[in-house]
């Protein structure tokens, strides 16, 4: 398929789309008390950057860009995987997914 | 352009989100979420004018509606009380953005995002959010867990976000105009030259009389370039212009990248596919402690059974 040129413009709606969605992705993380809702948050980070680099790649006439989302993928599926099974434990234990109630972890 | 212009839609969209996330009556939530995506279709204007009168290229309107689709999604899904609600929030955020990457004419990563994320992860999620959780009863709130309903901190995250978001746009805003030049669209010929088998049909498809192989050049290339026409020439001499339609398409550009230029890191995504499979089956087993007593008191139950 041959692809048609692609504005520095467009590239920087693509970019600053990608952001917004990274930013949403930090506020949720931070801002959410649920263990599981945030790791669905950092699922949301990976996402900008899933756009950010199929943009650049894009933008580069380069399939280099969508082979990093597959890699993306895999992380996130590696990273859902064991994260959830942490959290199946760490329910187990407690009874709560509040993340403060875990704080003699830190201490 | 102002300078001030894109922070000040940045601050805007920073006020909007932490009016979303705090807690607070639904009509006023659905306002803040609507005046968020508001504020981020008023920066993405500011920043594709500015760009646009240096370059001259517009946004489509299905990149508009599939970006607030996805700014709209994904603040509903952080703002949501009910866990598995954001997770539903989530899979539109995935669809949206499917939406992007196929207006980045990206074909096969939009739909290898449906089916791995929204179908894949997010059911595992789903799942554990169904293991977890007590689904509470809508219409009483106060069975909701205390920590769906207050938020951490809402007004250092959005500082915190408000900061990222400056530097992310003005990144974007001056670093633009000095990206280094575009390469030439030759990217998919080289791709077909890799790919004989495809090159060869293709080639007889157009022509049959083309006398196969074509010559190469000096550096062992057999697709040329006149300006913006690929040819090839036959061992006679005969030069045929290749035609578009005879690209290689995204999925198989895709592949080819993905084995010739990262072999070791393909290797690498198994074995981290790998470990995390053995992890999460070493993590999720239920240790079962078995004391004397009960060892004893299996075994006597089994004499019992045989005699």
């Amino acid at each position: 398929m041959m692809l048609a040129s692609f504005g520095a413009a467009t590239l920087a709606s693509y970019l600053v789309v990608s952001g917004i969605l990274l930013v949403i992705g930090v506020v949720g993380f931070l801002v959410r008390r649920n263990l599981i809702v945030m790791f669905l948050c950092t699922e949301l980070m990976f996402q900008g950057a899933a756009i950010a680099f199929v943009a650049a790649g894009r933008y580069y006439l380069d399939y280099s860009g969508q082979v990093m989302v597959i890699f993306i993928l895999t992380v996130a599926a590696a990273e859902a995987a064991l994260a959830l099974a942490l959290v199946v434990f760490m329910h187990r234990q407690r009874d709560t997914l509040d993340p403060d109630a875990y704080g003699e972890l830190a201490e | 352009m102002d300078p001030v212009l894109p922070y000040l839609a940045c601050l805007v969209l920073a006020l909007a989100l932490y009016a979303a996330i705090r807690p607070s009556a639904i009509t006023f939530r659905i306002g803040a979420i609507v005046a968020t995506v508001a504020a981020a279709g008023w920066l993405l204007g500011i920043i594709a004018g500015y760009l646009s009168s240096l370059e001259g290229d517009a946004a489509t309107p299905f990149f508009i509606i599939f970006s607030l689709a996805v700014i709209a999604a994904a603040v509903r899904m952080i703002s949501h009380e009910r866990p598995i609600y954001c997770a539903l929030h989530f899979i539109l955020v995935v669809i949206a953005s499917a939406g992007l990457l196929l207006l980045l004419e990206a074909e096969f990563m939009a739909f290898a995002l449906i089916i791995v994320y929204a179908g894949a992860i997010l059911i595992t999620y789903m799942f554990v959010l169904m293991l977890a959780n007590q689904a509470p009863d809508p219409n009483e709130p106060e069975t909701m867990e205390y920590y769906d309903k207050i938020p951490r901190e809402p007004a250092a995250a959005v500082g915190v976000g408000f900061l990222l978001l400056c530097i992310v746009t003005g990144t974007v805003l001056h670093g633009t105009s000095d990206l280094p030049p575009r390469p030439n669209n030759t990217v998919a010929w080289h791709t077909l030259e890799q790919l004989p088998k495809q090159f060869e049909a293709s080639i007889l498809e157009l022509d049959e009389t083309f006398a196969w192989p074509p010559q190469k050049t000096e550096q062992g290339n057999a697709i040329q370039f006149d300006q913006d026409v690929a040819y090839v020439l036959s061992a006679e001499n005969v030069r045929l212009d290749l035609d578009v339609s005879m690209a290689p398409t995204n999925t198989q550009s895709v592949g080819w990248s993905l084995v010739n230029d990262f072999p070791v890191s393909l290797e690498l995504a198994g074995v981290i596919l790998l470990m995390a499979m053995l992890g999460a089956a070493v993590l999720a087993r239920k240790a079962i402690e078995i004391g004397d007593r009960e060892k004893r008191n299996v075994l006597s139950t089994n004499e019992e059974k045989a005699s």
